[in-house]
């Protein structure tokens, strides 16, 4: 059983801004509401001051890669020496307000950047500076669908520490040996959770789950173990087609994606005139989308992902035939926010039941 | 801390012309590269951009890197009017090569199109090395055109020596041409291998690869016994940047060579 400690609201507060005298910490905050009838959203912002935290009742609009691998970054300059010391981040960071989804999400960068055939040593070297301070869910967005692919509204896995809301605090769950020296550095902030304590958590864990479920349970959505074979049958399916004419190759599902890595090593000759860095040749890392038209063409012009329907095939293959086949996973974590982004209302979860529909499978 | 994304500086020492198209780029790299015969290498042009490509020399010789490229994007167009003496830049090598050891005691078809033979020069030059491991080799290449055949002086050369049997053709004659014409899948008739003893080793553009590999399907080689180069846009060479998966595979990684038996159940390996 890991180690579960409570923490007054009050307290809370203040560990929460003491922490800032040795970490950067970055924190969700509640975005100007856009209008009625529309849900409030999370964006994850620098804690300053003293303001208090924001609990944020589900994920943030941005995905947590962007902590890990930002969307255009500086890799090197040529012709830099073998062991390069500008890729040293001292800073550490501590990252509140993840959720469950985002966690089951970054499995797929973690596999993607620290195995393989070589470790990206910048991935990793943020990773081991980033603690993450998870949160369970207490409310939902209509696009969230975690439950579908068998992920709980709540980590029990892959956090440095995870806040569970109580009535009157928070327990606080340690994930990791990180996360334990965190709790221990401000040991005086903490008591051990009692046992009653921690059966309010799993009865208000439980609420939510039911909660959830009734949300969930009449759109009827695809389940983890049938997603591979649906996408493989329906390789020739015409849902492709249907859905794509929509589709304006924004690349936004995949940018707003926490399992899209697919990214474009870039070159260029630095600009700026009169400045001491001009003229200088460097290489950039930018995130690519396999929905832009030239994301998989070749030189001399020729094109296997010429057509957005293959693309949008190619997106859907990537995620639940090859990763399943590689990480016995889909990478998708019913977070929902490729739904939230398009604007030509492509749902992800549609086309799943779509190419279902058409299949006769049962789901 | 090690960059993984980092190419190594290499001096662009002379340039072959091979075809009005295809030209050789020797290169001198200034620390250790070293590669096995069909893994690829990044190029960079620093500041342009970088292009993969697989080196077409011995990899034995390890102070010189060649690599025949066509003249056929941005990178390549820049790199062809390029002068010598510049810094490229090289990353990798990348990939799993060509299994050697599985040839052994075998009679080894190599069937090259176009600027296909690129990576076929660095494999014959390895199967040429130790020459004795192996029983014969049998290569069969195609040009769209007498003068677009790669590699003119040395294919006399190559034909010339023991357990070699080469048999050219082009797509399309020219005045004084007096050897066959037509595509390369016409001089894949009565070859001179065992198929119970045998691999037949492909390299070409993927519409000739395809017909290559049809064909031998049909001559009863079987799909293990067929390699294929593939090539996709890898801009990582890592498994990591996405851009080259097939099926399951990354060809940067899982390849670029693989048997048709690991592709022959994916969906548009040829597009």
């Amino acid at each position: 059983m890991s180690k579960i400690y409570f923490i007054e609201a009050s307290q809370l507060n203040r560990f929460f801004v003491w922490i800032k005298e040795d970490f950067r910490v970055f924190t969700p905050a509640a975005k100007a509401p856009l209008g009625n009838n529309v849900e409030q959203d999370y964006c994850y912002v620098r804690a300053q001051g003293d303001a208090p935290m924001v609990y944020n009742p589900y994920r943030t609009v941005e995905p947590l890669k962007s902590f890990f691998t930002p969307a255009q970054e500086k890799l090197l300059d040529y012709f830099s020496p073998d062991k390069d010391s500008s890729l040293q981040q001292k800073e550490k960071n501590v990252i509140f307000g993840v959720k469950s989804c985002d966690i089951a999400g970054h499995k797929v960068q973690d596999y993607v950047f620290l195995e393989g055939t070589e470790v990206d040593s910048q991935y990793r070297l943020r990773r081991e500076n980033t603690l993450i301070v998870s949160s369970d869910c207490t409310g939902y967005k209509g696009v969230c669908h975690c439950l579908a692919w068998d992920i709980l509204p709540y980590p029990t896995a892959g956090f440095d520490i995870n806040l569970s809301p109580l009535s009157d605090g928070y327990l606080v769950e340690v994930g990791s040996a990180a996360g334990d020296s965190f709790v221990q550095k401000y040991e005086e902030y903490f008591s051990r959770a009692k046992e009653t304590q921690i059966n309010a958590r799993k009865k208000k864990r439980e609420n939510f789950i039911e909660q959830l479920k009734k949300h969930l349970l009449p759109q009827n959505l695809v389940s983890k173990d049938a997603v591979q074979k649906l996408v493989k049958d329906g390789y020739n399916s015409a849902t492709w087609q249907e859905f794509m004419q929509t589709c304006v190759e924004c690349g936004g599902c995949n940018l707003i994606c926490d399992t899209c890595h697919c990214f474009l090593l870039a070159d260029r000759t630095t600009p700026g005139e009169g400045k001491a860095d001009k003229g200088k040749h460097e290489k950039l890392r930018l995130w690519d989308s396999c929905l832009y038209a030239n994301y998989a063409r070749v030189a001399g012009g020729a094109n296997p992902l010429k057509l957005r329907a293959q693309r949008l095939r190619n997106r859907f293959m990537k995620k639940f035939d090859f990763f399943v086949d590689n990480m016995n996973m889909p990478a998708c974590c019913g977070c929902g926010r490729c739904i939230e982004v398009c604007p030509g209302k492509i749902d992800i979860r549609e086309v799943l039941k779509d190419l279902s529909k058409k299949a006769g499978h049962k789901r | 801390m090690k960059n993984i994304y980092r190419p190594i500086e290499a001096k662009l020492e002379d340039i072959i012309t091979e075809s009005p198209t295809i030209k050789t780029f020797v290169l001198r790299c200034k620390e250790h590269f070293e590669f096995t015969t069909g893994q690829f290498a990044e190029l960079t042009l620093p500041g342009v951009g970088e292009a993969p490509f697989t080196p077409s020399s011995n990899p034995n010789i390890k102070d010189k890197i060649e690599m025949t490229i066509m003249n056929v994007g941005r990178v390549t167009s820049l790199l062809h009017n390029s002068p010598t003496n510049i810094s490229l830049g090289i990353r990798g090598p990348y990939g799993k090569g060509y299994p050697l050891e599985d040839f052994f005691g075998k009679d080894i078809l190599i069937v090259g199109g176009g600027v296909g033979l690129a990576p076929l020069r660095s494999l014959l030059f390895s199967l040429f090395d130790q020459i004795t491991k192996f029983n014969k080799i049998v290569l069969r290449y195609g040009a769209r055109t007498p003068s677009d055949m790669i590699y003119k002086d040395a294919l006399p050369q190559w034909a010339k020596k023991s357990k070699v049997d080469l048999v050219t053709t082009v797509d399309v004659g020219e005045p004084g041409w007096q050897g066959n014409v037509g595509l390369v899948t016409t001089i894949l008739k009565d070859l001179p291998v065992d198929l119970n003893k045998s691999v037949a080793i492909v390299c070409g553009p993927p519409i000739m690869m395809k017909f290559v590999t049809l064909k031998l399907l049909d001559l009863g080689f079987q799909p293990p016994q067929i390699y294929l180069s593939m090539e996709k846009n890898m801009s990582c060479g890592l498994g990591k940047c996405g851009h080259c998966r097939i099926g399951k595979y990354y060809i940067c990684k899982d390849g670029p060579v693989f048997t048709y038996e690991q592709l022959k159940d994916i969906h548009d390996i040829w597009d």
